[in-house]
């Protein structure tokens, strides 16, 4: 196991290193970050001046290497639009991301997994119709639409919900979080249903597909057989089958959502990272953008290891057997 | 018979029809069947697949899911009319009064669940236990079906227990609140002959211990007549002969009986074609392309195919640092799992070896490396001198003159490939037959397997278990080959379809004079077969012979005690 671990580590490492290389190549492609951080009649000592300071006259490769370099003490440069470290930027953002992600996965999946479980155990019911309609308009009516929709309704018609912004924070281990104060909830709740819906969509066939699978297998006819209540059944011996798949899709969703929350943070003017990364590439802030991008490869790498590990306590048959 | 005054039976079931209602139609899969049942008896129901013998105990248990449906008749329980009853008191019944065991422990066990765990739900079905109590009555539940170490069992998952002990837990469940009436469904055609007969043996004593009543489903006569004292005989959904086991084996009534026993190939004479095995085709196989092997002689050469000294080792392949800390001495590579032990064995050509083993006795590595599929570890395998694999870092086989025909034609046919474009595919790629030539050349192949040659554009779906099985031979022939390695090619079949097959194979044989090696774990389907057996053992041959001289005077410890678990019909006392 610890073997196992030490390797997925190793791997890791590598992944993120030719990440980090990609990354870097590909930021440089976008464009000269010079053009948008000086304006045009500056004078061509302060322009070549400010080039060499940013250490923008280096070549790509020694521009890289003395990246990397500070990346190693931790170090991964200063935003050239906000002027303080990228670390400090991002982690300041990330919270909000973070909350609104969260909200909004695990709101899929407690709605979603017991949706989709009755709709796969009843699928000839009224209800189990509804709910896989309701999945496909998920499916596939797009997230910005959604978004605007609920705004149009909640926001301008009913003002029930306010439209966008974090609200009142209120503040955790040193961090500012909206979900701790009433104001901040309610702005919350908008746009992590529309960053949900599509996930919500997905969970609930998911465990529809996986339960309808279970239902006709032998195993749920022996329990039944043996005389195990139609609950305990779907309790005890459905919802622990048809989990491998479903932790799978809910780490994935998890990551992606968590890196690529921007469609929503932008409707809902939400400040998280999504904003930031979408900022920084229209003024080519390259530091921002690396560090960004390479935090988003290590969330998916860790959000992977510990979905397998999750494997591993949920299905017996992949640990070693006993001798 | 029962003359003792017992008014009520324990399970009176009058003409019980369950009917599914398909969009093809409604399939009445148990059309008006009755019978009854006394306390303590022991009852076979016997018939092929979608005879509705399942139908049947799953109509009883009350687990007919839709589209199926009850439609009329009565199954009285006790005197209690059980059809119709709400859904928590049948539930009440189940696994309380009537159990059920189904056909493979693997499926019906709930594999991220403890032993203990899955007890301890039936246990609390029925009735409240503390998990103390319960998981001392898990363990004597265990120890009542003979499963040694109950007490560090009851925490083990179901894969690690061998397929029998995972049948015996599942009994264990069944039993569990003493039931009046087990059902078991095949509960031991997923098993190998020596834990069928163990399970055999225990199930009667424990059926004679508690007195229960047992319904035992299967499609085999030999194990319905080994623990039965009275047989139903089902075909489309009734029942055609009932009686004393002895009286209907040996002295059957009905036509069907007769053909299902005329089937078995125990009960005819090795070598020669089974009496219900289906009229013999008349068409005969395409000729042989000329010059297909220069060396093709008359008389049998006894080098003719040598299996030499083959081992295959199977390992699982190490990761990256794994590797490195192998080459640096640091750990050391997985043991592995030797599935064949340095075998050797001649085929003289035209012979037909069987080669009998219990599952993961290796026999099938062995026959895939005599078929060239997957390369062995070390020693050759030669047809007429010239070695069936290439060398090399990937080895590759490099004949077409041996050919394979696999258990399950359903996985072995491409399901989006018509039947005739499946025949045509290897035969066309290697020049035996022209792009051109090739519907003529899969028309005299169907036809000479006993199909309709204008099933060419059919798809594997569209055809039977057996018919299927008859494609399958027909590609494997159409490459023209000299040797045939059939890996259980009957052993998922009806026993009228097997006989079928059978015969098909004898007839091609001699037509072909075709070299044969049959893989199976059934003796007498081999012995009814094969001019020579090889018993196969962890990997090992541990005897080899004439079929005639194993069969009759096994020398072999392990071959005596294969033989001896073979349940045998009875049969008919002499007049």
């Amino acid at each position: 196991m610890l073997g196992h671990i030490l390797g997925r580590i190793v791997q890791a490492l590598l992944v993120m290193l030719v990440m980090s290389a990609l990354v870097f190549v590909g930021v440089y492609a976008i464009g000269n970050p010079i053009d948008v951080l000086i304006g045009p009649d500056v004078s061509q000592e302060m322009r070549l001046e400010t080039i060499a300071r940013y250490g923008l006259d280096r070549p790509l490769w020694e521009q890289y290497f003395t990246f990397l370099g500070r990346v190693l003490h931790g170090d991964f440069g200063r935003s050239f639009v906000f002027g303080m470290p990228v670390l400090e930027l991002i982690l300041s953002r990330l919270p909000a991301t973070l909350e609104l992600t969260l909200a909004a996965v695990f709101g899929a999946a407690l709605i979603g997994v017991p949706a989709g479980i009755y709709a796969g155990y009843k699928p000839d019911s009224l209800l189990a119709k509804i709910i896989m309609a309701i999945s496909i308009l998920g499916f596939s009516v797009p997230t910005f639409w959604i978004g605007l929709v609920l705004i149009i309704t909640f926001a301008v018609e009913l003002q029930w919900l306010p439209a966008g912004g974090r609200g009142e924070t209120a503040s955790l281990f040193g961090v500012e979080w909206s979900f701790l104060t009433l104001n901040g909830l309610s702005h919350l709740l908008l746009p992590a249903l529309n960053l949900a819906f599509f996930k919500l969509a997905l969970m609930t066939r998911l465990a529809r597909a996986g339960t309808r699978e279970v239902m006709l297998t032998d195993t749920v006819k022996f329990a039944r057989a043996a005389g195990l209540s139609e609950w305990t059944v779907l309790r005890r011996h459905v919802m622990r089958l048809i989990a491998i798949p479903i932790v799978t899709v809910f780490g994935l969703e998890f990551a992606s959502t968590l890196a690529f929350a921007v469609v929503t943070e932008t409707i809902f003017s939400w400040p998280g990272i999504g904003k930031l990364i979408i900022d920084s590439i229209t003024s080519l802030d390259r530091p921002v953008m690396v560090a960004y991008l390479m935090l988003v490869a290590f969330v998916f790498i860790t959000i992977n290891f510990l979905v397998d590990l999750t494997y591993v306590a949920l299905d017996p048959r992949l640990r070693k057997a006993r001798a | 018979m029962s003359g003792s005054a017992e008014a009520v039976p324990l399970l009176e079931v009058r003409d019980l029809a369950t009917h599914f209602h398909t969009r093809a139609g409604v399939v009445k899969a148990v059309d008006g069947v009755s019978f009854s049942l006394r306390r303590g008896e022991v009852m076979g129901l016997v018939g092929e697949s979608g005879s509705g013998k399942s139908i049947t105990g799953f109509s009883i248990i009350g687990l007919i899911d839709p589209p199926g449906k009850i439609e009329s008749g009565s199954i009285r329980l006790e005197g209690r009319e059980l059809i119709g009853l709400p859904s928590r008191e049948l539930r009440a019944i189940r696994g309380k009064v009537i159990s059920m065991v189904f056909q493979d422990p693997l499926m019906t066990l709930n594999p991220v669940l403890t032993i203990g765990a899955q007890i301890l739900l039936a246990l609390e079905a029925h009735e409240k236990v503390s998990a103390e109590a319960g998981r001392k009555r898990a363990i004597a539940a265990l120890a009542q079906v003979r499963i040694p170490e109950p007490e560090a069992k009851v925490d083990f998952y179901p894969h690690q227990f061998s397929g029998g002990m995972r049948q015996r837990v599942a009994i264990a469940i069944a039993l569990l609140h003493r039931p009046k009436l087990i059902i078991c469904d095949e509960p031991t055609t997923a098993l190998d002959v020596s834990i069928q007969a163990e399970i055999l043996a225990e199930m009667k004593e424990l059926v004679a211990e508690l007195g229960m009543a047992l319904i035992w489903i299967s499609h085999d006569l030999a194990t319905v007549a080994s623990i039965t004292s009275r047989v139903c005989v089902m075909r489309h959904g009734k029942i055609v002969e009932t009686g004393p086991v002895l009286d209907v084996l040996t002295r059957p009534q009905h036509p069907y009986t007769q053909s299902l026993l005329d089937s078995l190939p125990s009960r005819a004479k090795p070598g020669t074609f089974l009496a219900r095995g289906g009229g013999v085709p008349d068409a005969s196989p395409p000729a042989r392309r000329s010059g297909a092997s220069p060396s093709r002689g008359s008389k049998a050469d006894a080098s003719y195919f040598v299996i030499q000294d083959v081992s295959k080792l199977f390992q699982t392949p190490p990761g990256i640092l794994r590797l490195l800390g192998q080459k640096l001495g640091l750990s050391q590579p997985s043991r592995g799992v030797q599935a064949v032990d340095s075998v050797s064995l001649t085929v003289p050509r035209g012979e037909a070896l069987g080669l009998v083993g219990e599952s993961g006795s290796g026999k099938s590595t062995l026959g895939r490396m005599a078929a060239g599929i997957y390369a062995p570890n070390s020693g050759t395998v030669r047809l007429e001198g010239e070695p069936v694999m290439g060398g090399g870092a990937r080895p590759h086989k490099n004949t077409t003159r041996i050919q394979t025909i696999f258990q399950d034609p359903f996985a072995s046919l491409n399901p989006r490939m018509s039947i005739g474009d499946s025949i045509a595919e290897g035969p066309i790629a290697h020049r035996i037959v022209s792009r051109a030539g090739a519907a003529e050349y899969v028309r005299q192949w169907l036809a000479a397997v006993g199909l309709d040659p204008t099933f060419a554009s059919r798809y594997p779906h569209q055809f039977s278990g057996g018919q299927r099985q008859r494609v399958a031979i027909a590609r494997a022939l159409a490459m023209q080959p000299d040797v045939v390695v059939c890996d259980e090619p009957v052993a998922s079949l009806d026993v009228s379809i097997q006989a079928q097959i059978i015969n098909l194979l004898m007839r091609l044989r001699t037509e072909l004079n075709l070299t044969l090696i049959f893989i199976s774990h059934d003796l007498s389907v081999v012995r009814h077969l094969c001019d020579r057996v090889a018993i196969m053992y962890r990997g090992k041959i541990v005897e080899e012979g004439p079929a005639g001289q194993i069969y009759d005077n096994p020398r072999h410890e392990y071959t005596r005690r294969l033989l001896a678990a073979v349940p045998v019909l009875p049969t008919a006392p002499p007049a």
